[in-house]
């Protein structure tokens, strides 16, 4: 049990709970198959954007620049379907591969000169912007075949949407990666202690190229499975990622200069966010309010997040 | 895009005869508040103005970003590489006046275009879409579509846009006038994927409680006809707003019921054409015929036109319509040329 | 630029630090990368943008310049402390609203006002810091958690309404030019540089913050009331915040609820940009003033002169982000080379 508490996922687990029990009390329609489709997209979608931070905060760094690539990802995806007649997998192939090129010349800036990666990636962060809007002009594609539009917006057995196929995935793999590959544990031990890694014989320029590169892709993930929602190849797709990208690994009890993260946790802090999300909508709240309650309920959420580690570290004094 | 070239095309094509050429070294800027594509349609219109009045330059001038610093900072720069004479969708109403302060003592008229600044200011008159009241005529329609239901939800953009409380306003009193109530405002959702998680959170909850909906932002408008087209509900009325092609084809296939069509093209081409005039010695009437809203008393109304699934196939003709009877009095109607 | 480099100290940007005998060690500061570096792109741009060195552009760019350097030194007051403060934006417009709602609702007097919505970026600031300290969250989170909350609660109480009644004297001085080319907004943000220099080098205060921010343990052990000297920061950055926002205010004329974008999130990017190019470590513990002052001068330059250049305003954004990082590079090479012949 005392485990149990001690767990990241625990507390986060716990307010998940909680919300969801709530809000089916007070509004029915919560559960109903419909709202519990579009939470898991929400889920799925705002869950790679998380992933792609998680990775990077691993490692102690920030990626100011998630967004971008996210963003540049999808409107090439959108835009090879429209202009070009690329079959919809080899464009999301192709997308893909922008996606981690991105995130290779992060890391290997970051790498190769020392600079911190917060500067590289603001830096970074208006390249990509910059070349989204010079070859959009800030206009849209619309040219989504009908296919990909299907795959985001139908659902099997019930609620279940198409697209949390390649997100499960995508997150098993993510949770593999950290736990089990050595890579994993190589992007943790960096993240926890740059120089003791380095004496231990891990090649921290090898290990921070490969993290920026996963957060690329996963990056580039998010903007594909967002054009497939979105039915558009929408310029603006990864503006506002950075605070969502930051809130749900932080929720999840993420250490922010690197080292200890949790998949499962981050999983949940997403969930905490599109609940809240969906709370102010269901019950009506004025939409002038909404930005307060949204700022308190994350305050809340990390309150007891605290509080819960707060005490089992006297209970452990204690004993 | 496609479409707003057609409209492009066929309402300069109208126009040509109109335009009398002779060269001046006016060189206008049309600068929105940032990349929409509602302005797509002032680029082919400023080309084309240029074209038929003979002047200097009518470029398309776009802030990268939303942001009232980054549209001063380009008319600042405009300004120094040469242009003069200014068409603006205000950054803000307010906040936009002393820049155009500015611009006008270097000597360049500015035209309010699309949205207006704040009275007073130094704009020479504000030329744009009557925001409110195509939000309460959108109403009056989705009503009527809505036959003897009473319930509607109002998706609309930024709460910090003057214009959206305009619409909110429009609508309740649209609403009022009918005994009708709207049951839910869903603001702050001119961008896609909070309007998407937004817009389908609130319809999967409460679809059964709504029986019209009324947008009146462009973004919310395209993803709310994706979203009735996905829950397959034709029960739901919807009116929505602009010219995209998500919505248009909505409307052919019975999603939607109509949309209040605004007169991008038309702003540009006339604007710049007055923009000329009013450098070139022209003055703005005494006693022109100006209607008034909340920000100014000098605006001229560029013209709304709702559109039904009958009309869609010819919507291009339906908004050169008002585009030709609005030009073709204007000079007479608003400026005072006597040199 | 440095914060990779832990050792770089601050070394005294001493008026003899022209001279190579008197003090090398300033070659090697960011400042003197950044001097050389805005003169480079500024001859540049004058070869190849005409009208750059009018005086009208000269006083766009100061005022422009001006607003990025003041929102750069609220964050950079905070940064020092190893923390960040996202609700910059946010406590900004709260604080020229509540200005604009003073003097245009209940007539109080500007001077009183000014001071007034100083006070209030102060408090909210103080609600940052507090909270910082009591939970021992990282600032991070509880500062986009309270950007929410300020802004929303902005927005709610004004329903996002301008106050636009303001005395005639706030225009007056955003649009005045002082010898044709220079705004006072550009003064008043040099002034501010200067006293927070004078505060880092010469007062206590300022030499506890640095202290708090470098090392809080140690600073704790030696009498450094580490959690005061924090909110103390946050509430400097928060009423930084609102002097900012109020030149802002006097620069339209008018308080404007989105003038800094929606919550505040248009401030973010100059705010971390001025004083990550000026050297201000982003772990705490050194803070540059002149360096955070000449980043963001660059940073409005560049901007400046490549709309002048008309790149086409949609690929300014791209240009910049690939100067941006020439400029950390060329910066990057130009130390190592030095300290190299240093060794040498």
């Amino acid at each position: 049990m005392d485990r149990l508490v001690r767990a990241d996922w625990f507390g986060p687990l716990l307010v998940t709970l909680v919300a969801v029990i709530g809000m089916a009390a007070f509004s029915p329609s919560f559960l109903s198959p419909l709202n519990v489709q579009v939470l898991l997209l929400a889920l799925c979608i705002n869950g790679l954007i998380a992933f792609s931070q998680m990775i990077i905060i691993a490692i102690g760094q920030m990626n100011l620049s998630v967004g971008a690539i996210g963003g540049l990802a999808a409107i090439s995806f959108a835009g090879l379907m429209e202009v070009w007649g690329v079959p919809a997998p080899l464009a999301a192939i192709l997308a893909i591969c922008i996606g981690l090129i991105g995130g290779v010349l992060n890391g290997f800036f970051i790498a190769w000169t020392g600079i911190s990666a917060f500067v590289i990636t603001l830096a970074s962060l208006s390249i990509f912007k910059g070349i989204n809007l010079g070859i959009t002009r800030a206009q849209p594609f619309y040219g989504v075949p009908e296919s990909v539009k299907a795959f985001g917006n139908t659902t099997f057995l019930g609620p279940l949407p198409w697209l949390l196929i390649p997100c499960a995935i995508v997150f098993v793999a993510t949770w593999y990666l950290l736990n089990r590959l050595s890579l994993g544990r190589q992007i943790l031990a960096v993240g926890g202690n740059e120089h003791a890694s380095a004496l231990s014989g891990i090649s921290v320029p090898r290990t921070v190229i490969a993290a920026h590169a996963i957060s690329g892709v996963l990056a580039a993930l998010a903007g594909i499975a967002l054009v497939a929602r979105l039915q558009i190849g929408q310029p603006t797709i990864g503006d506002d990622w950075l605070i969502l990208s930051f809130a749900a690994p932080v929720i999840g009890g993420a250490v922010l200069s690197g080292g200890h993260v949790s998949v499962t946790a981050t999983l949940l802090g997403v969930a905490i966010v599109a609940i809240i999300t969906q709370a102010l909508v269901l019950f009506h709240i004025d939409p002038f309010l909404v930005q307060v309650v949204l700022g308190g309920l994350i305050l809340w959420a990390v309150g007891v997040n605290r509080w819960r580690e707060v005490r089992v570290q006297r209970s452990l004094k204690r004993s | 895009m496609s479409i707003s070239k057609k409209i492009a095309l066929a309402a300069a094509a109208t126009m040509l005869l109109a335009g009398s050429a002779f060269a001046s070294d006016t060189q206008v800027a049309l600068v929105p508040g940032g990349p929409h594509p509602y302005f797509t349609a002032w680029e082919q219109a400023g080309k084309d103005a240029a074209k038929d009045f003979g002047l200097a330059a009518a470029d398309y001038k776009v802030p990268p970003k939303w942001e009232l610093s980054a549209q001063n900072e380009l008319l600042e720069s405009l300004l120094t590489q040469g242009y003069n004479a200014f068409l603006i969708f205000p950054g803000d109403p307010v906040g936009s006046v002393s820049t155009a302060n500015e611009l006008t003592s270097a000597g360049a008229p500015v035209i309010a275009l699309a949205g207006c600044l704040k009275d007073p200011s130094p704009a020479a008159f504000c030329l744009g879409t009557d925001t409110g009241h195509s939000a309460y005529l959108g109403t009056k329609e989705l009503l009527k579509a809505m036959g003897g239901k009473k319930r509607i939800a109002h998706f609309t953009g930024f709460l910090v846009d003057p214009n959206t409380q305009l619409r909110i306003d429009a609508v309740e009193k649209a609403a009022k006038e009918e005994g009708a109530e709207v049951v839910q405002v869903i603001a702050d959702i001119d961008a896609p994927e909070p309007a998407e998680e937004k817009i389908n959170a609130y319809l999967a909850a409460h679809a059964g409680e709504v029986d019209g909906i009324i947008t009146t932002a462009w973004v919310p408008a395209v993803v709310a006809s994706n979203a009735l087209r996905k829950i397959g509900d034709k029960r739901i009325k919807m009116v929505g707003i602009d010219h995209d092609e998500v919505v248009l084809k909505a409307i052919k296939d019975g999603y939607v019921d109509g949309t209040m069509l605004q007169n991008p093209y038309g702003q540009g081409y006339i604007g710049s054409f007055a923009a000329d005039k009013l450098r070139t010695g022209c003055k703005v009437k005494a006693d022109a015929p100006f209607k008034s809203n909340a920000l100014t008393t000098k605006f001229i109304d560029s013209g709304t036109v709702f559109v039904d699934a009958a009309q869609v196939d010819t919507y291009v003709t339906a908004m050169q319509g008002i585009t030709k009877d609005l030009f073709a009095n204007f000079e007479k109607t608003y400026l005072d040329c006597a040199q | 630029m440095s914060i990779d480099s832990h050792s770089a100290t601050p070394t005294p940007a001493s008026p003899s630090g022209g001279r190579v005998s008197g003090n090398p060690r300033f070659y090697l500061t960011n400042e003197f990368g950044l001097i050389c570096l805005i003169v480079v792109f500024g001859l540049i741009f004058a070869l190849l943008a005409k009208n750059f060195f009018s005086p009208f552009n000269l006083f766009a760019l100061g005022r422009v310049a001006a607003v990025n350097v003041m929102i750069g030194f609220a964050m950079m007051v905070v940064i020092v402390t190893g923390g960040l403060n996202l609700a910059v934006g946010a406590i900004g417009v709260c604080g020229a609203m509540f200005c604009g709602f003073l003097i245009q609702v209940l007539g109080l007097p500007w001077p009183l006002a000014i001071l007034l919505g100083l006070a209030l970026g102060a408090g909210l600031g103080f609600i940052n810091g507090f909270a910082v300290v009591r939970s021992g969250l990282h600032s991070f989170i509880i500062t986009l958690a309270t950007m929410s909350i300020f802004f929303g609660a902005m927005v709610f109480l004004t329903r996002a309404e301008s106050f636009r009644g303001l005395p005639p004297i706030f225009s007056a001085f955003g649009t005045a030019r002082l010898f044709g080319f220079v705004s006072p907004l550009l003064i008043v943000a040099a002034l501010v540089g200067v006293l927070l220099s004078i505060m880092y080098r010469y007062t206590v205060v300022g030499r506890e913050m640095l202290a708090a921010g470098a090392k809080p343990e140690a600073a704790a052990l030696s009498g450094v009331p580490v959690g005061r000297t924090i909110i103390l920061c946050h509430m400097l950055s928060g009423s930084l915040a609102a002097l900012t926002a109020l030149l802002v205010m006097a620069r339209n004329g008018a308080a404007i609820p989105s003038m800094a974008g929606q919550l505040g999130q248009d401030w973010l990017l100059p705010a971390f940009l001025g004083p990550v190019l000026g050297g201000t470590l982003l772990s705490g513990g050194r803070a540059s003033p002149l360096g955070t002052f000449l980043g963001a001068i660059l940073v409005t330059m560049l901007t400046n002169g490549l709309l002048l250049l008309r790149v086409g305003e949609f690929w300014v954004q791209a240009c910049l982000g690939v100067l941006l990082l020439f400029a950390v590079l060329v910066d990057k090479a130009r130390r190592s080379y030095l300290a190299h012949l240093k060794v040498a």
